[in-house]
């Protein structure tokens, strides 16, 4: 991120634009109907919002420099270059009001993915030094830490040794021919290390062989976020490296929206070549071992929950029947909000949105939408599977003066779970 | 005095306590660990939970208030950890569990306080070799076996 200019970021716009992005420009029929599906248009009702506008200084590039039309105009002088104070215009469209949640590649009719355009456009925002500082701070911590936090491993070691205190089981840290690594978001070791303990309860009783690893603990990837690749594929292959030399057959991808995307669906892309293990995400194993009958409840939930589907898990990650399998199980009334699974509502957090101080009035204004979806249901508590998402969920119930509990799916599960049949039968 | 050798017994002490009860010995864990907190929301809502004869209505608005210390002092995601600042939001849960209803958390108001309380110990005690949550669970077996005993 270093020497920013807009020469760079024209020119990082330029690789952006591959034969997707390319095809999806073309496509474009400007029906307008994404406004509809992006919540920073539904509840501001501001035209700016429209995610395919959020797009336009990589759609001029995209015009000037590969078609026909835009490339004859550009000769004639007829066309305006993208040019720096633009940029500087639609950094906040790009970063603060756009949770890269998918939402509007759900709804256009012509199949563009908006999300991952918009993924595309921070590459060159990133170089040409229009990122917002929260950002930049998240990803150089990342980079030369280990976390985007700033959390180093003397500070998991003590979460850890609390855990251990607390549940009296010991946490596996670098255990070779382990079967799954599990790694956490910063946000677990901060906020809420009780999920640690949580998943040492089902494990155990479920008999997984797991580990931590002390070289790569960090789930998260904000190289992806700000839109930086080289960043994006370090850190991806951190993981990897520790994964090959823990020999382990499985990494687990914990409750992180963005984590998910990054490790599991771009990590194989970042690197440049396929894993030699499988990712999952925590709720696809606890499903799993639900489905193997590995998961022995002791009561059940009798509140009234209802699930917030991460966008990244759910809309562009594919884990969206599980945590209904594993709600159902663990609840006896789990209700619906109007508009769930691939079609829900971001929290308005996700996509580095929660780590840019200047996008917080936004985030709460438009977390009416999801105020609108929990007051259809009226539950006792929202369970969701996202550190971030709860962490917002809880600033958006404060501030619309809501009542309800945030918990979190695995510790729900760990809460009602048997104990453990040492008998051996 | 009652003997307090591990977290087991700890624990089934605890539970053995009625509401009252675990509000009161919750309050003396949180109080314990209320300087590694600047916020003076949390020192008020503590003052209300120790009071034995606190009316419904302040209980009420001491649960709100540590609600909202809870959430105005989380690390938000992706800015710069700070364990100081982060002992401070563990000392507002702990507050918040002491004033919550026992059927809404696992292990009781008391017991969660407790750990909560711990929590905000490790986070003063990160970078250094000192064993702070051991510490503050003898601190805990002492406040916990004084508490039974004065109800004698």
């Amino acid at each position: 991120m270093s020497g920013a200019s807009l020469e760079r970021g024209i020119h990082a716009f330029k690789e952006a634009i591959d034969a997707p992005v390319a095809s999806f420009f073309s496509s474009c029929v400007r029906c307008g109907l994404c406004a509809h599906a992006c919540l920073f248009f539904t509840e501001t009702e501001d035209p700016k919002y429209t995610p395919i506008h959020k797009l336009e200084p990589l759609r001029r590039v995209w015009q000037q420099e590969y078609t026909f039309w835009g490339r004859l105009a550009s000769a004639l002088g007829l066309s305006k270059p993208v040019t720096d104070e633009d940029l500087a215009d639609w950094e906040t469209l790009v970063y603060d009001s756009c949770t890269m949640c998918g939402r509007c590649s759900m709804i256009c009719p012509v199949g563009n993915d908006i999300a991952y355009m918009i993924r595309k456009m921070r590459e060159g925002m990133a170089v040409a030094g229009h990122a917002p500082p929260g950002l930049i701070g998240a990803t150089q911590r990342a980079v030369t830490i280990g976390s985007p936090m700033g959390v180093k491993l003397p500070a998991l070691q003590a979460q850890i040794r609390q855990v251990e205190e607390e549940t009296g089981m010991t946490i596996p840290v670098d255990v070779e021919g382990a079967d799954y690594m599990l790694l956490l978001s910063s946000m677990e070791i901060m906020n809420f290390p009780e999920f640690i303990g949580a998943l040492a309860k089902i494990f155990d009783q479920a008999d997984v062989s797991w580990t931590i690893s002390s070289n790569a603990f960090e789930a998260t990837n904000s190289g992806i976020q700000i839109g930086v690749s080289e960043i994006a594929a370090e850190l991806v292959q951190r993981i990897v490296d520790a994964v090959e030399k823990l020999k382990v057959k499985y990494v687990i991808s914990p409750e992180c929206g963005h984590a998910y995307m990054a490790i599991r669906w771009e990590g194989p892309n970042l690197i440049g070549k396929p894993y030699s293990f499988k990712v999952v995400h925590v709720l696809e194993l606890l499903d799993e071992l639900r489905e193997q009958g590995r998961l022995k409840l002791s009561s059940k939930e009798s509140q009234r929950l209802t699930y917030h589907d991460p966008c990244q898990i759910a809309r562009r990650g594919g884990v969206v029947q599980q945590p209904r399998n594993l709600l159902n199980m663990v609840a006896d009334d789990f209700a619906e909000m109007p508009e769930t699974g691939t079609m829900n509502w971001c929290c308005g957090a996700g996509g580095g949105v929660s780590s840019n101080e200047r996008a917080d009035e936004l985030r709460l204004t438009v977390f009416k939408r999801k105020k609108a979806q929990l007051d259809a249901v009226r539950p006792d508590a929202i369970v969701s599977a996202c550190s971030n998402c709860r962490i917002h969920l809880e600033d958006g119930l404060e501030k619309y003066a809501m009542e309800i509990p945030v918990l979190s799916l695995t510790e729900t599960i760990a809460e009602h779970l048997a104990e453990k049949d040492k008998s051996g039968e | 005095m009652v003997e307090i050798a591990n977290d087991d017994d700890f624990r089934r002490l605890l539970e053995g306590l009625d509401t009252a009860g675990q509000r009161a010995v919750a309050a003396h864990f949180v109080d314990n660990v209320l300087p590694l907190s600047g916020d003076d929301r949390i020192r008020h809502v503590t003052e209300i939970i120790a009071k034995p004869d606190a009316r419904e209505d302040d209980l009420s608005m001491a649960f709100h208030t540590a609600r909202t210390v809870t959430v105005d002092t989380h690390n938000r995601c992706g800015a710069e950890c700070d364990w100081q600042d982060q002992a401070g939001y563990f000392v507002a849960r702990a507050a918040l569990a002491a004033v919550t209803p026992a059927d809404q958390l696992a292990g009781g108001p008391a017991f969660q306080a407790a750990m909560s309380s711990r929590m905000a110990r490790t986070c003063m005690g990160i970078g250094t070799a000192e064993d702070t949550a051991g510490q503050e669970r003898q601190a805990q077996y002492r406040i916990l076996s004084e508490f039974i005993q004065s109800q004698e």
